[in-house]
């Protein structure tokens, strides 16, 4: 089978939606110019690629009509590129590397460009027409969960307190504010043009100054008497991020970067009230196919939905704190559904080259009880 | 007159303190755009700040000075060392900075060689004479000079006290007075030049004599405030005023009448700051700024228990409260009242019948004549009455007997005994000093059902409600319940006035002058049915209502209304089933029914929904329609103002909404003119709903707002029936509902409410306290 790597990474900045620096650009728009920046920063021919796979938790409105067709033409891709919007809600940009990666392995295709986008100002997450079907919502109510239940119900579960989830949103601003001035970010953030002119290039969600104290006089978000805060929670946040996924040959024959193998994937389900969980039925199915065990991942990436969520995982995955989210996490910088799996995987490349490290795991959760996992190793 | 039309369209106000920050944002409350100027602090950074702060505050504090919140971009805050440049661009520059002359004069002298020769400069003082204020200015200053007073907070209170010199140029003076009217909603009242106006000098001594008198009369600040609301005078009386105003200002504005009024006022007498106060204020007690005054509020146990002081010794307890038996309404009550040993009587003559002759005797010294007076002290104090319409209500000549009986001086005024206003043939008219009457005059394009209400009897009439003829073919609905709210004489009179006006009217206007439009459907009535279980009664109730609504809808006449202050539940829907509204600026309508365990019944999901459904500026799709009336009305959410009402879409685009409540009748009059031209009722509206689906999707909702402690157990039932009304009930999106079978939901869910116990223990708790339950 052919080898398959992941040449190139980079993101939008990300906002807080409404009162952040990019409400005010579409999706489309902003997807584009992410596209346009990995093109550039990568070097490869357009004419080469076979598809635009790009992922979306709520595709509809601005988000409508097919958005990876309408951003090929924004980006100015020949029209020979196609173009494919999908969704597995948080999960989605994850998926469009997963596809990419099978397309390849399938012969059917060389270079494709994986993004992920969501405008969380401008199209409500949800969408604008939420129409549950009744009778499932009458027998099986949870197939319509809110998340932050969800997070309640893992906190529950997994006996994780106040204090603990505190510390661990704590833990994600400093290491995010961190890296932040480190300038760790600068390299994959690809400058936004606002519809005003302005230039967007930094991360708006971050709370660096962020104090024990000042998260443990948050009221409960979700459940009256519970534990989930907004301070716990990952914040609603407009962004954009793409990878580029080809074949090693390409790559290697084209003079690309390469910055890391795509060693194995996978995707599992679990209950919808306790969807936080999914990245570990993943991760295990993952590692299995890679032949590989925790103890051999070097680097991770854990999308932080919530706290409560991701220390619940870590219970099942005991991954060492020195090994996960380097340079922070979506509880800090911001989890716009859509583009978060294209983050994190291209994170967990760019993380593995710098880090002079073996493999790497990217692994997220999925609303309505999903997980998935992508395995990367160093080349 | 184009009462839209204006000399006056950019204005600039220096000194950001809380009434010029107040009247700035009022300017911009009227779509004007305002400079507000301060000076520049010592060890600052930012010049602007102290404007800055004013407005950030402004958008903070409740009631909120601005009408939207966005009214505060049109508000530029600067400071006077770097921005007084900006003024040779406005039309008029409110002075309002500190107290102090010579302050002022070195601004003015600043201001008169920057501003353009026809720039208006006025000063919004309440202590300094105009001729003190333009001693050393050169005519060219004089001309353009006068002051502006406005009262606190300036959004809400209705008074603008003019008071210009001879010099001073009539066709500003005409400006202001036409501007003020038209696009701040103030009612103009020309002053003389002397100390406290016409307002403060009448109240001032109304509030000194009336804590004198409480103190020495040994009465409870309750017992006091009690006693002025039997005068019409608002429930804060005099020491709750006082707390709102600042016990710290009063030796101020004592010592500044003292020295400015002749020896022989009577001011002299009540001229005594009393050791209580004085204490006080030296332990930070000046009121509701400071640690409490009169009354605070105490925090023990982390309870807040509402406390007042002992008059007599100082110590603070428990506040209670004082009521007194009946409230005197005739005129033989009146007197009876104010004639009884009672020490709260005794001090309710002794106040009251202090402050007429003092008001009395001030004719022609601060004002020309008794109307003016009269206007003051109502659209200044919010006195129901001004101090001679008191008089006509308790009898002149008994109040003059009664002087005489007391061996007290009787003011020249009322020596002829004549009464203070009548009516001759149809015309409102006040008594002179010569004891003549002259016409009281009504500004230009002015109309008041008051007025109408003495030229002739109404059309037709029951003891809820009554219609008016209003000339050039127009007839006015006019609700006038306790409260205003709805019954069936109330629904009755809408069906007869709907053939009156179909056999001789061109249009109808919906409208009265009480302080509130409408607080909804007399509840009373209902619980009455409950208790009763006489459910047949309670649909028959549903259904008249939907009935006479949905005929005012479709009836072959315009109808425009023209409410003003609340316009809950019941009172909310008739405006919706309305062609126009044109609406007082202050105007506070919701569908409120949710508080006491209701959805609303007469027409109000089915109106407010179709509102959001032909929306145009939104996403579309019905989810975003059904969400926000959800919201809406299953918050019971409250509009703060016309302008917030147009953004809830309780009010359409093309309804309009007028300033000055004087002229709400006649800009409703208009706009119903203007609709008779090939007026066609409404096409019937059709719902196109995804019924289950969006019941499942707002069940969700509620799911969430319980779980997070928003909402309770009995706010989901009551969410869950308003659900099942805007969801469409059992419908599917592709067969569209008609206007019945929402008014048939609305009934189902309504007559299931009501046998809720949960529902009748809402009702009754806001019968007995006025307090909604969240039970």
């Amino acid at each position: 089978m052919k080898s398959v790597v992941i040449a190139g990474y980079c993101r939008s900045p990300f906002t807080p939606a409404q009162k952040g620096q990019l409400a005010k650009v579409r999706a489309d728009d902003l997807v584009a110019q992410v596209v346009k920046g990995l093109i550039d920063k990568t070097g490869v021919n357009p004419q080469d690629i076979e598809d635009l796979i790009l992922g979306c938790a709520f595709p509809e409105g601005e988000q409508g009509m097919n958005l990876a067709r309408i951003a090929v033409h924004l980006v100015g891709l020949p029209a020979s590129v196609a173009g494919t919007t999908i969704n597995r809600f948080c999960g989605s940009s994850m998926q469009a590397i997963h596809n990419a990666a099978g397309m390849i392995q399938m012969n059917a295709g060389e270079v494709f460009i994986c993004a992920g986008v969501e405008s969380m100002s401008r199209v409500p997450m949800g969408g604008f027409n939420f129409l549950p079907n009744p009778d499932l919502y009458k027998t099986y109510p949870q197939a319509y969960i809110s998340m932050g239940e969800t997070a309640e119900n893992l906190a529950a579960q997994y006996h994780i307190d106040r204090q603990t989830q505190d510390a661990f949103g704590l833990a994600s601003q400093q290491k995010t504010a961190a890296a932040q001035q480190r300038g760790s970010f600068a390299a994959e953030i690809v400058p936004i043009k606002r519809p005003d002119g302005e230039i967007v290039q930094l991360d708006g969600c971050v709370r660096g100054n962020s104090t024990l104290q000042g998260l443990a006089e948050l009221q409960p978000a979700f459940l009256k008497n519970g534990t989930v805060t907004a301070g716990t929670s990952s914040p609603i946040t407009d962004g954009a991020a793409a990878v580029l996924v080809c074949s090693e040959e390409y790559a290697d024959a084209h003079g690309l970067e390469k910055l890391a193998r795509i060693k194995a994937i996978a995707v599992s389900g679990c209950a919808p009230e306790i969807m936080g969980i999914g990245p570990v039925g993943a991760t295990h199915k993952a590692l299995q196919r890679a032949g590989l065990t925790l103890q051999d991942i070097d680097i991770v990436e854990l999308n932080e939905a919530f706290a409560a969520q991701s220390l619940s995982v870590l219970k099942d995955l005991p991954i060492p704190l020195e090994k996960l989210n380097l340079d922070g996490g979506a509880i800090a910088l911001g989890h716009p559904l859509g583009a978060s799996g294209a983050r994190i995987t291209g994170k967990a490349a760019s993380l593995l080259k710098r880090e002079n490290k073996r493999f790497a795991l990217a692994t997220l959760c999925v609303g309505g009880g999903q997980g998935m996992a992508t395995i990367l190793e160093a080349i | 007159m184009d009462v839209n039309k204006s000399d006056i369209k950019k204005v600039a106000v220096i000194g950001a303190g809380v009434m010029g920050s107040g009247i700035a944002a009022q300017i911009a409350n009227a779509g004007i755009p305002v400079f507000l100027l301060d000076i520049v602090p010592k060890d600052t950074d930012n010049r602007n700040t102290i404007a800055e702060s004013a407005i950030a505050k402004m958008l903070k504090v409740d009631p909120a000075p601005f009408m939207h919140k966005n009214n505060a971009r049109l508000v530029t805050p600067g400071n006077i060392e770097d921005h007084l440049s900006w003024l040779a661009d406005v039309d008029w520059v409110i002075e309002a900075v500190v107290e102090d002359l010579s302050i002022k004069q070195a601004l003015y002298q600043k201001l008169d060689n920057i501003c353009r020769p026809d720039t208006l400069v006025s000063s919004n003082t309440s202590t300094l004479p105009l001729k003190l204020l333009t001693r050393d200015m050169p005519d060219s200053f004089k001309q353009r000079f006068m002051i502006t007073h406005f009262f606190n907070p300036p959004r809400y209170m209705r008074l603008l006290e003019l008071v210009s010199s001879t010099q001073t140029r009539p066709e500003l003076v005409d400006a202001v007075s036409r501007f003020a009217d038209t696009h701040l909603g103030k009612n103009s009242v020309t002053c003389k030049d002397t100390p406290g106006f016409i307002g403060n000098r009448i109240g001032v001594y109304w509030l000194q004599y009336g804590l004198l008198e409480a103190i020495k009369l040994g009465l409870t600040v309750e017992q006091a405030d009690a006693v002025m609301t039997v005068f019409g005078i608002p429930k804060t009386g005099v020491f709750g005023l006082l707390d709102l105003v600042g016990l710290d200002l009063i030796p101020h504005i004592l010592d500044g009448m003292k020295l400015a009024l002749r020896k022989d006022d009577a001011f002299h007498q009540v001229n005594t700051l009393p050791a209580l106060v004085q204490r006080m204020i030296a332990d930070g007690y000046t009121g509701r700024k400071g640690k409490g005054g009169f009354y605070r509020l105490n925090e023990t146990g982390g309870k807040r228990v509402k406390e007042s002081i002992n008059l007599q010794t100082g110590d603070y307890q428990s506040s209670e409260k004082f009521a007194l038996p009946d409230l005197p309404k005739t005129q033989d009550e009146l007197r009876t009242f104010l004639s009884s040993d009672e020490i709260v009587c005794q001090y309710g003559w002794n106040v009251l019948s202090n402050t007429l002759a003092y008001s009395a005797g001030l004719i022609p010294e601060i004002a020309d004549d008794i109307v003016a007076i009269d206007t003051a002290m109502r659209l200044g104090y919010n006195w129901k009455y001004g101090p001679f319409e008191l008089l006509d209500r308790i009898g002149v000549d008994w109040f003059v007997d009664r002087l005489s009986a007391e061996n007290r001086n009787v003011p020249p005024l009322l020596a002829s005994r004549h009464n203070m206003y009548k009516v001759d043939s149809g015309k409102r008219l006040y008594v002179d000093l010569s004891g003549n009457y002259q016409p009281v005059r009504r500004t230009g394009g002015v109309l008041l059902l008051s007025d109408i209400k003495l030229s002739a009897p109404a059309v037709l009439e029951n003891p809820s409600a009554s219609l008016w003829d209003i000339g050039d073919g127009v007839a006015c609905l006019e609700f006038h319940s306790k409260m205003n709210t709805l019954d069936m004489d109330s629904l009755a009179m809408v069906r007869q006035s709907i053939e009156k006006v179909k056999a001789d009217f061109s249009a109808l206007v919906i409208h009265n002058d009480a302080d509130n439009f409408s607080a909804g459907a007399n509840l009373t009535l209902l619980v009455q049915a409950i208790h009763t279980q006489d459910w047949p009664a309670v649909e028959q109730l549903i259904k008249q209502g939907q009935q006479t609504y949905r005929a005012l809808k479709y009836a072959p006449f315009p109808v425009v209304a023209a409410p003003s202050g609340l316009a809950l539940g019941g009172g909310c829907e008739i405006l919706l089933h309305c062609d126009a509204i044109q609406a007082h600026a202050e105007l506070y309508i919701g569908l409120v029914e949710v508080g006491v365990g209701l959805v609303p019944g007469w027409g109000g999901c089915k109106e407010y929904l179709r509102r959001w459904l032909e929306f145009s500026r939104r996403p579309g799709g019905p989810m975003p329609a059904i969400a926000q009336a959800f919201e809406t009305i299953g918050m019971a959410k409250v509009s703060k103002s016309a302008a917030e009402a147009k953004e809830m879409l309780f009010l359409s685009t093309t309804d309009g909404i007028t300033m000055n409540k004087d002229r709400l009748l006649a800009d409703a009059k208009a706009k119903a003119l203007k609709l008779v031209q090939d007026y066609t009722p409404p096409e019937h509206a059709s719902f196109q709903l995804p019924g289950a689906s969006a019941r499942a999707a707002m069940d969700a909702v509620i799911h969430n707002y319980k779980l997070a402690g928003k909402i309770t157990d009995y706010d989901v039932e009551i969410s869950q029936q308003l659900a099942d009304v805007l969801s469409g009930g059992l419908c599917d999106i592709t067969e569209p509902l008609t206007e019945d079978d929402l008014l048939n939901l609305e009934l189902n869910a309504f007559l299931h409410l009501v046998q809720q116990p949960g529902t009748l223990a809402r009702l009754e708790h806001l019968l007995k306290t006025g307090k909604p339950l969240r039970n």
